[in-house]
């Protein structure tokens, strides 16, 4: 690496490694995990029998509490900083490491040697889902969506779905790639984060043996189709979801209570 | 003369008395343009990527009937044992001296490539430069610090198991193929570069292979220090193809992982006890 | 005032101990080598190294009895004092290579673990699973690695040895330095150096086809020669007789497969066509066995050779019809044979494509090893006995302790020394210490002694001797510069016969270096004849002639590996000749020697030392002499290996015989 003899990156190239190995499992693992399970209520949360007996409300109805919840969490601006930050370490770091390999799976088309290839143009892609994912839902960057849906706090399950269809009438082709997007780049993070697990037990030392390594890659393994299935039950979750029914539901949710009051009380009743 | 030695139980039968092709790609120097040049070569039984090579030496005459200068290559023990005649074969890295005909081409007409190693400077059509390998065993002071070679009674006694391990570590034989086929490992004419470009497994493992002799440990901080730095253990990218590649199947991942967590208790120690 | 420099030609086992010994007496060493030392051949070593030890010398055994057992086995044709200071040196070198790392077989406890090996009935030899000269010599380029970067040694690696550098006074020789030539650049440049230790190993490829590695040409050692060094015993060539032939090379099978358990046999039934394993074990010949009831498979490797070529070559014996025997480990358990011999098992595996834990190796002799070499002289150390002692027994008192300097006088200048001061011979160059055949694991033995022991001798030559008084440094630079003019003259003759056009057969170097293998390995190998032989000099004679003419078909300025074989194979033929010359005079059978038409030993007219000197000009340039060997040790008895049919012995009935490494 073309590195000035002095530059911190060299200086400190032990500790940014690790912290890079770091902060790809906390914070950065662990907050995936969460916000996976909290997406895939929008199909678990007909479990959720608080929120009715209508299925579609449980689900519409577990979801808007979860994303209230998330809201109105004490502190949150320090939450999300500490996000960003590792983040853009992890990315910006990440990136600069894997333009230093140069991949041969053509030469060497082992099995490993393909992880090792997919784990770069994973990350390189989950860069580019999760700056669109946060750009257009966090942000409001509304002109990045077809159809121009803006998504809401409150109408947090039918905006997403109008997002990812592209319109609230549902289906466009636009909307088809919108959540074909979706499912690649979640996708490729869950691989991202599981196979980062694997190889961070042996950077740091965890697993030395063949037989730990692939013990643990079970674990691994099993952990990323777990997630994998989160993912996907969240995608296929807001892909399948009507809009007008579930804001219908969330309208109705927050008409009974005062806005935000839903997320305020449900805060209480959890927090004390 | 025949000798039923010769006849190989290989998968496949080969056919005898045929001709194979070899494609090489040559460069007459450093900074000279290559180009692929084509051999007819007959193969008698028990040939192998030497054999023909010397056979080019001696006809050095192409498939268009041009003359041209015997290829340029490096071996020497011919049994896979020295790591000189490592060139890239058919697209992968290996020792040319164990590559037999009957196993890689046994049809007639087959075709083999054989080409320099990518990762380091050629010297003249498949010989390559390794001198960075064997600097970087330096930078790792792949040796047991002993007080000199005077008679002073054994060294410590170790379990079989434990020689046993140090001795496959110790079969490496500096070849370079887990460094051909290291997606992360770079070639690096400039030689400034080299302490600071990843060092590749076969020397990460050597390191192991010194921390884990009873005199030899006693350099283990100055190795752990040397590979926590820009081009040390944390620039691999776990993709294993060492190991895969690796002649004497030295388990080299075990190695980088056993380098993992020294380095990883190395640096906590240093950072409490500030030594 | 300039450094004191040493330079030491060859990176193998002997190089390399020589150079950490000189190293650490402080002297500054340049160190070349035609390859990174650490591909040097001695990584081809595998079966072990010899040294008494303390569980064998519980069971009677002694450093006097390897003494013993090194000189019977090379049927008393080596100088007895050094062999004596080597066998009781021998354990300081175990012990070294165990502090540097090297990592030996263990017992269960921990201990260093022993096996047996040929021409002995003790377990003497220290190993390192089948892989042993690959692990000493890392240890050793370990430790040279470690002194050059502290700025000891200078390595040279990819240099060629071209010639020693003399001074003219013909009584008085002494050389002050190399020149050598970068394979890559080219460049051909003078050393200057107060001393010049030759480690350059053997000469297999002289025989075309052997066990050695293919930079094993013998070429520097022939340089010497042809610059005044004599050259002693250069028929005494060893032939293995377990080795898989192939296209390029023939790979050794190493004696530790017999060692470990492994037999030797063929079916009793000539022409029997069944598997191996379908042969009832009493339909089996076990013949070395057989004949050798108490040595059995372990007998001499000349022994064992001469058997297996008489078997398969006179009686016709061999499986399938073909020039091979069985050496069979399938009785012995798989685990075990990988964790003791895995590296040759690997060997035999990759070559052959059959895993010899299930089914047993078919083998033939093949030209392995050069007793002979560069002729070196010692000091006599301390040990004067009365006279000669007989044999010895084990549990018997030695008649000497296994103190340093009983055999040769520690740190005398001319130990290792040739006829040449300050040019010193090492390692398999060094015709000194295995006689008319070398026991198995002896040599790398014998070149880490000369190494660590004559190292000190060569520290004490530069500081005590001439170079003290009369350093390389101050010697008129004319000398030097025409060394080198004299190379490039020699090397653009050689490139200019591109001009001449393509080579066809009688020119191309290859084709030349081809026909001498064949010529002589048919004609000076395991069974001699003085017809064979003289007609064996003829040919050499013409292929000498047709290279006169030869032709290049490179001519590049950069890399050229044409022109260091074709260079090479010069040298190589006039070593061929001194080897054919040497066997045509020695008209006897001794150890590797077999003359057909002299099948018995001589004692009183060749018990001595066959040297030879270059005479460039006169009508034969090989000047032989014989010069009687030290025998005020131990009195020479015959060398039979207890063999029982005495009277089949070693019979063979065809002139002309040829070996399957042709
Ligand atoms: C297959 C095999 C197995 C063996 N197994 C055993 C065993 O088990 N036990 C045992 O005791 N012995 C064994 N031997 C014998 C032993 O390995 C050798 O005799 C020994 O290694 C020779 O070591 P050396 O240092 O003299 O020379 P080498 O190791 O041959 O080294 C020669 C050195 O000289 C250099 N050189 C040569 N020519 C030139 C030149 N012109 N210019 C510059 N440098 C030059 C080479 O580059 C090399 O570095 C075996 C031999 C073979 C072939
Ligand atoms: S595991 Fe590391 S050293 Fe091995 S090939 Fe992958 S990146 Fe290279
Ligand atoms: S570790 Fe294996 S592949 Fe790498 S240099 Fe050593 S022997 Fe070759
Ligand atoms: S020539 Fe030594 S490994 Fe192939």
């Amino acid at each position: 690496m073309a590195t000035q003899k002095n530059s911190p990156l060299r200086q400190h190239h032990f500790l940014l490694r690790r912290l890079h190995s770091l902060s790809g499992i906390v914070p950065i693992g662990v907050f995936l995990i969460l916000h996976l399970t909290t997406n895939a209520t929008i199909l678990w949360g007909v479990l959720n029998s608080r929120a009715g007996s209508d299925m579609l409300a449980r689900r519409v109805g577990t979801f808007q509490e979860e994303v209230s919840f998330i809201n109105g969490l004490p502190a949150l601006l320090l939450i999300e900083l500490t996000l960003w930050i590792s983040l853009g370490f992890h990315s910006i770091l990440g990136v600069y490491y894997a333009f230093s390999g140069r991949p041969n799976v053509r030469e060497y088309p082992y099995p490993d040697n393909w992880r090792y290839t997919l784990q770069r143009v994973s990350g390189y892609v989950g860069i580019l889902f999760i700056f669109y994912h946060v750009a257009t839902l966090r942000w409001g960057w509304s002109f990045l969506v077809p159809g121009g849906t803006q998504w809401s706090h409150n109408f947090a399950a039918s905006t997403l779905a109008a997002a990812m269809q592209g319109s609230e009438q549902g289906y466009t082709v636009a909307g088809i790639a919108v959540s074909l997007f979706y499912f690649v780049g979640v996708s490729l993070l869950v691989y991202h984060f599981a196979n980062g697990l694997w190889t961070a037990a042996i950077t740091w030392g965890l697993t030395i043996s063949e037989q730990a390594q692939k013990r643990w890659g079970f674990v691994c393994a099993g952990l990323g189709a777990g997630m994998m299935l989160l993912a996907w039950a969240s995608i296929i979750g807001f892909a399948t979801l009507d809009y007008d029914a579930a804001a219908e539901i969330e309208g109705a949710m927050h008409s009974e209570t005062n806005i935000p009051a839903a997320a305020q009380s449900h805060a209480d009743n959890t927090n004390p | 003369m025949a000798h039923a030695s010769t006849i190989k139980n290989f998968k496949n039968t080969p056919k005898p008395d045929r001709t194979v092709q070899f494609r090489i790609k040559r460069c007459d120097g450093p900074g000279q343009p290559s180009r692929y040049e084509s051999f007819n070569v007959p193969i008698e039984s028990g040939s192998n990527v030497i054999s023909c090579l010397q056979y080019i030496a001696a006809n050095p005459i192409t498939v268009t009937g041009q003359k041209t200068t015997p290829v340029v290559w490096d071996a020497g023990c011919l049994e896979e044992i020295c790591g000189a005649c490592t060139m890239v074969i058919n697209g992968k890295v290996r020792q040319s001296c164990s590559c037999l005909i009957d196993e890689y081409a046994p049809h007639e007409g087959d075709v083999i490539t054989l080409e320099p190693m990518s990762k380091f400077p050629v010297v003249r059509d498949l010989w390559v430069d390794r001198q960075r390998l064997f600097e970087s065993l330096e930078k790792v002071s792949a040796w047991v610090p002993i007080d000199g070679s005077y008679d002073l009674g054994p060294g410590p006694q170790e379990t079989p198991q434990q020689s046993e391990m140090r001795y496959t570590l110790s079969t490496c034989m500096s070849c370079g193929c887990c460094l051909e086929a290291c997606p992360q490992y770079q070639k690096e004419d400039d030689a400034s570069s080299w302490d600071t470009s990843f060092i590749g497994a076969a020397p990460l493992s050597q390191a192991r292979l010194f921390n884990e002799h009873g005199t030899g440990r006693q350099l283990k901080g100055a190795r752990l220090d040397a590979l926590m730095g820009p081009g040390g253990i944390n620039d691999c990218g776990n993709a294993q193809n060492c190991v895969k590649v690796c002649p004497k199947e030295i388990p080299l991942t075990e190695s980088i992982a056993a380098v993992g967590r020294a380095v990883t208790i190395h640096s906590f120690t240093r950072f409490f006890t500030g030594k | 005032m300039a450094d004191k420099r040493v330079i030491i030609v060859g990176g193998g086992l002997a190089g390399l101990a020589a150079a950490i010994r000189i190293a650490e007496a402080g002297l500054a060493v340049d160190l070349f080598s035609m390859v990174p030392v650490k591909r040097s051949h001695s990584v081809c070593a595998q079966g072990g190294i010899n040294a008494c030890n303390e569980v064998a010398r519980q069971q009677g055994y002694s450093e006097y009895q390897h003494f013993d057992e090194t000189l019977y086995g090379g049927d008393y044709l080596a100088d007895q004092a050094p062999v004596l200071e080597m066998t009781n040196f021998a354990p300081k070198v175990i012990d070294l290579l165990d502090r540097m790392g090297v990592p030996f077989n263990r017992t269960a406890e921990g201990f260093r673990d022993l096996r047996l090996f040929g021409g002995s009935l003790f377990k003497r030899t220290h190993f390192s699973g089948a892989t042993t000269g690959q692990q000493l010599l890392y240890a050793l380029d370990e430790q040279v690695r470690k002194l050059a970067v502290q700025g000891k040694i200078n390595k040279y690696e990819f240099w060629e040895f071209l010639w020693p550098i003399c001074t003219e006074d013909t009584d008085d020789k002494r050389c002050i330095g190399i020149t050598a030539q970068d394979m890559r650049t080219m460049q051909i440049r003078s050393f200057r150096g107060d001393a010049v230790v030759m480690a350059t190993g053997g000469c297999g490829l002289v025989f075309g086809k052997s066990t050695n590695s293919i930079i094993c040409t013998g070429g520097a050692a022939s340089r010497c020669y042809q610059a005044g060094a004599w050259y002693a015993n250069p028929e005494m060539i060893q032939v293995h007789p377990t080795a898989i032939p192939g296209a390029d090379k023939c790979r050794l099978m190493s004696e530790s497969a017999r060692g470990e358990g492994g037999r030797v046999w063929v079916p009793r039934k000539k022409g029997d066509a069944r598997q191996a394993r379908d042969i009832p074990e009493n339909e089996r010949w076990y013949f070395l066995e057989e004949k050798y009831p108490g040595y059995g498979n372990l007998v001499p490797r000349d022994i064992a050779t001469r058997e297996i070529f008489d078997l398969c070559v006179n009686q016709d014996m061999g499986v399938d019809g073909q020039n091979q025997v069985y050496l069979d480990l399938t009785h012995m358990d798989p685990g075990y044979l990988t964790r003791k011999l895995g590296g040759i098992l690997e060997i035999y595996e990759k070559f052959v494509g059959v895993d010899p834990r299930f089914e047993p190796m078919k083998i033939f002799p093949a030209v392995h090893y050069s007793m002979g070499g560069m002729w070196t002289q010692y000091t006599p150390g301390s040990y004067e006995p009365s006279s000669p002692h007989g044999m010895h027994n084990p549990f018997d008192t030695s008649p000497v302790d296994s103190d340093i300097g009983k055999g040769m006088a520690l740190g005398a200048p001319n130990n290792m020394q040739t006829n040449i001061k300050g040019l010193y011979a090492f390692g398999e160059v060094n015709f000194a210490y295995h006689g008319a055949t070398r026991l198995g694991a002896n040599a790398l033995l014998s070149c880490i002694f000369d190494g660590l022991y004559n190292g000190v001798s060569v520290a004490n030559y530069v500081n005590d001797c001439e170079p003290s008084k009369n350093p390389a440094a101050q010697f008129d630079q004319n000398i030097y510069d025409a060394a080198v003019k004299q190379e490039q003259a020699k090397a653009q003759k050689l490139l200019n016969s591109v001009s001449d056009g393509p080579a066809d057969d009688a020119t191309n170097p290859y084709k030349i270096g081809y026909e001498l293998g064949v010529e002589i390995t048919s004609a000076s190998t395991v069974v001699k004849t003085g017809k064979g032989l003289s007609a064996c000099l003829d040919k050499i004679h013409a292929l000498n002639d047709r290279y006169q003419n030869v032709r290049l078909g490179d001519a590049a300025s950069w890399t050229n590996q044409t022109l260091s074989y074709t260079r090479a194979i010069g040298d190589m033929l006039v070593l061929a000749e001194v080897i054919v010359k040497g066997g045509i005079l020695r008209e006897e059978s001794r150890g590797s020697h077999y003359r057909l038409d002299f099948p018995d030993r001589n004692d009183e007219k060749f018990l001595k030392t066959t040297v030879v000197s270059y005479q460039p000009g006169s009508d034969d340039p090989h000047q032989v002499t014989f010069r009687d060997v030290d025998t005020r040790f131990v009195k020479p008895r015959p060398r039979t290996y207890g063999k029982t049919d005495t009277k089949n012995a070693e019979s063979t009935k065809s002139d002309q015989p040829e070996t399957a490494t042709a």
